[in-house]
């Protein structure tokens, strides 16, 4: 930070600069105050009270007859199946929304970094499901996907195939919602990468060029390599994001079938509000937290070194 | 040869792209138009039927706002919006405001404890923040469905990173002519950072009008109910006989946001791409 002071002031000032910093400081705190009070309220409090209530037995309905039970939440998690499966479906799940929405946004992000005809419409409508709520995607896939009238097995069917369950599936259900969060999310991707790629140095690709590279050959040694660190980064992205999804699993499988898309943060809404069992959704919290936390401090690990290009 | 092949491939990409994103938005929308029977027979065979409504009918739209909630979900969700927009460019341009213009003790310590809480996933962190905020007696209040989001740790980045640009010499006049911090950050800083308020402003009204998690668990009851909570308890496929009236909840829901957004692009896809930072 540089001074407040001009440097012509500096000198004559210097004796009366202490009740001046002292009133910069009491106006500094004047001003973060009510930020930091909300936090504080909403967020530092919170947390401890989680770290407090995974090791206790309570209900929301009558949080005041907490119980402490020691590692038992934890040592639940351990002996019944919910807690392993729910993480696996999951992990599953943020597996498969990044594992599409990585090389299609990519692609369209080279489609929008181009010169050719009709970026400003692409741009536009992959952005539309983005800026769309997670409640309406769901409930307008959950129509899409409907066995009997849905519009994709009228295209199905159109092509000759076979109808499709979909969600009543317990093998389909977990690729079609991420299927759907992909569709979604892809727009974000494709935007971040535009953002990678516009940082790209151009001459690089120019001089390959006149050296004789193919547009291949540039994509693959020079394009993809300096954006390593922008695919890291909508990886990790995608994958917080995905690991904290909700509305799929509650409003278009109630978690099924058979708990194939048991998400996390569902499960934990289940365990605390429905089935009023706050200590262990609480625990499960703790889990989620440390997953997602491991994974942003990993990131900043990986990106802590200067292969900035 | 080539010359001709590419503009058709061209063609035929950007068919597909406009198929997949844009085609079941058309498909809600038409249909929300449509008395049940049409939409299930236009279904199969697939066709220009199925994507434009040939005798639209405003019967939905007319049921959904006689029969559900949806005006006062509307409602709500444009005070809670509004509210959250409101106050989070405050405090964050307040609490921006003194830990880049101000030299003080402690504004490092401050940052970090800011910066910790960044890493934080808020999902994970909704049973006891129900219990903070319904025993501060919020619970089934519009307040209670705001107030957590307003000291937003993204928007205090987007706007330190703003007010860092400014150069100095901005303030050092008015400094010089006895203006006190409150007078420079009114009258000096916010003037010069329209274009990141008003970023943040949008990403704002975008989270906060697509939140449903949060107000399905702390504002259940009808009258304080969001627009999501309302459409997502308007049902599935099998549950509710009239697919129409779902529609038409969805394309009201919808239909604000999608305007902002063709309005504001620029803005909303920088602040996109910036609220990057946190999913």
């Amino acid at each position: 930070m540089t001074a407040i002071d001009c440097p012509g002031l500096a000198a004559p000032t210097r004796p009366r600069r202490t009740p001046r910093q002292r009133r910069d400081t009491r106006a500094a705190y004047a001003f973060v105050a009510p930020f930091l009070f909300l936090l504080l309220l909403f967020q530092y409090i919170p947390l401890a009270m989680m770290a407090k209530n995974a090791f206790m037995d309570y209900s929301l309905l009558n949080p005041d007859a907490a119980k402490f039970v020691g590692l038992l939440n934890f040592e639940d998690m351990l002996v019944f199946d919910d807690a392993r499966e729910s993480l696996a479906a999951t992990f599953l799940f943020a597996f498969g929304v990044v594992a599409i929405v990585i090389p299609l946004g990519f692609v369209l992000a080279l489609f929008l970094n181009s010169k050719l005809p009709a970026r400003g419409i692409v741009r536009t409508i992959i952005m539309l499901p983005v800026v769309t709520s997670a409640v309406v995607v769901a409930t307008m896939w959950n129509f899409l996907l409907d066995p009997s009238n849905g519009l994709v097995n009228g295209a199905v069917t159109a092509v000759g195939l076979p109808r499709q369950p979909f969600l009543t599936s317990p093998d389909q259900a977990l690729v079609m919602i991420a299927v759907m969060t992909a569709w979604q999310q892809v727009g974000f991707a494709a935007i971040l990468f535009l953002g990678g790629l516009q940082g790209v140095p151009k001459e690089l690709a120019e001089a390959a060029r006149i050296d004789g590279a193919t547009a291949g050959q540039v994509l693959w040694n020079i394009t993809i390599p300096l954006l390593s660190r922008t695919t890291l980064f909508v990886v990790v992205i995608m994958t917080v994001f995905s690991l904290q999804a909700f509305a799929p699993a509650f409003l278009m499988t109630d978690g099924g079938p058979q708990d194939s898309t048991n998400l996390i943060v569902y499960h934990i809404y289940k365990t605390a509000f429905v089935m009023q069992n706050a200590g262990y959704a609480s625990a499960l919290s703790v889990v989620l937290l440390v997953i997602v936390l491991g994974i942003s401090l990993l990131q900043m690990w990986l990106l802590r070194a200067r292969w900035n290009y | 040869m080539a010359r001709f092949r590419k503009p058709v491939l061209l063609a035929l990409v950007l068919a597909l792209i406009l198929l997949c994103f844009f085609a079941p938005f058309l498909w809600i929308v038409s249909n929300s138009f449509k008395p049940q029977l049409g939409i299930f027979s236009d279904v199969t065979p697939i066709s220009w039927r199925t994507f434009l409504p040939m005798d639209p009918v405003w019967e939905n739209y007319r049921s959904l706002f006689a029969r559900t909630n949806i005006l006062q979900a509307l409602l709500n969700t444009a005070i809670v919006a509004a509210g959250q927009v409101a106050l989070t460019l405050l405090l964050c341009a307040m609490a921006a405001y003194a830990l880049t213009r101000i030299r003080f003790r402690g504004s490092q310590a401050v940052f970090v404890v800011i910066l910790l809480t960044f890493l934080l996933p808020v999902e994970a962190l909704l049973v006891p923040l129900y219990q903070v905020v319904s025993g501060l007696g919020l619970s089934n209040t519009l307040t209670g469905i705001m107030i957590p989001w307003i000291a937003s740790p993204f928007g205090l980045f987007l706007l330190k990173q703003a007010f860092e640009e400014l150069p100095r010499d901005l303030e050092d006049a008015a400094r010089i002519d006895g203006a006190g911090h409150l007078r420079i950050f009114v009258s000096v800083i916010l003037p010069n950072v329209k274009v990141p308020l008003l970023t943040l402003g949008l990403v704002t009204f975008l989270f906060s009008w697509n939140s449903f998690l949060w107000p399905l668990v702390i504002a259940q009851s009808p009258e304080v109910q969001v627009i999501q909570v309302a459409i997502a308890q308007q049902g599935s496929p099998t549950q509710l006989p009239n697919w129409g009236e779902t529609f038409a909840g969805a394309t009201v829901a919808t239909l604000p946001l999608i305007v902002l957004f063709l309005l504001l692009q620029k803005y909303f896809t920088q602040g996109m791409a910036m609220s990057g930072i946190k999913g």
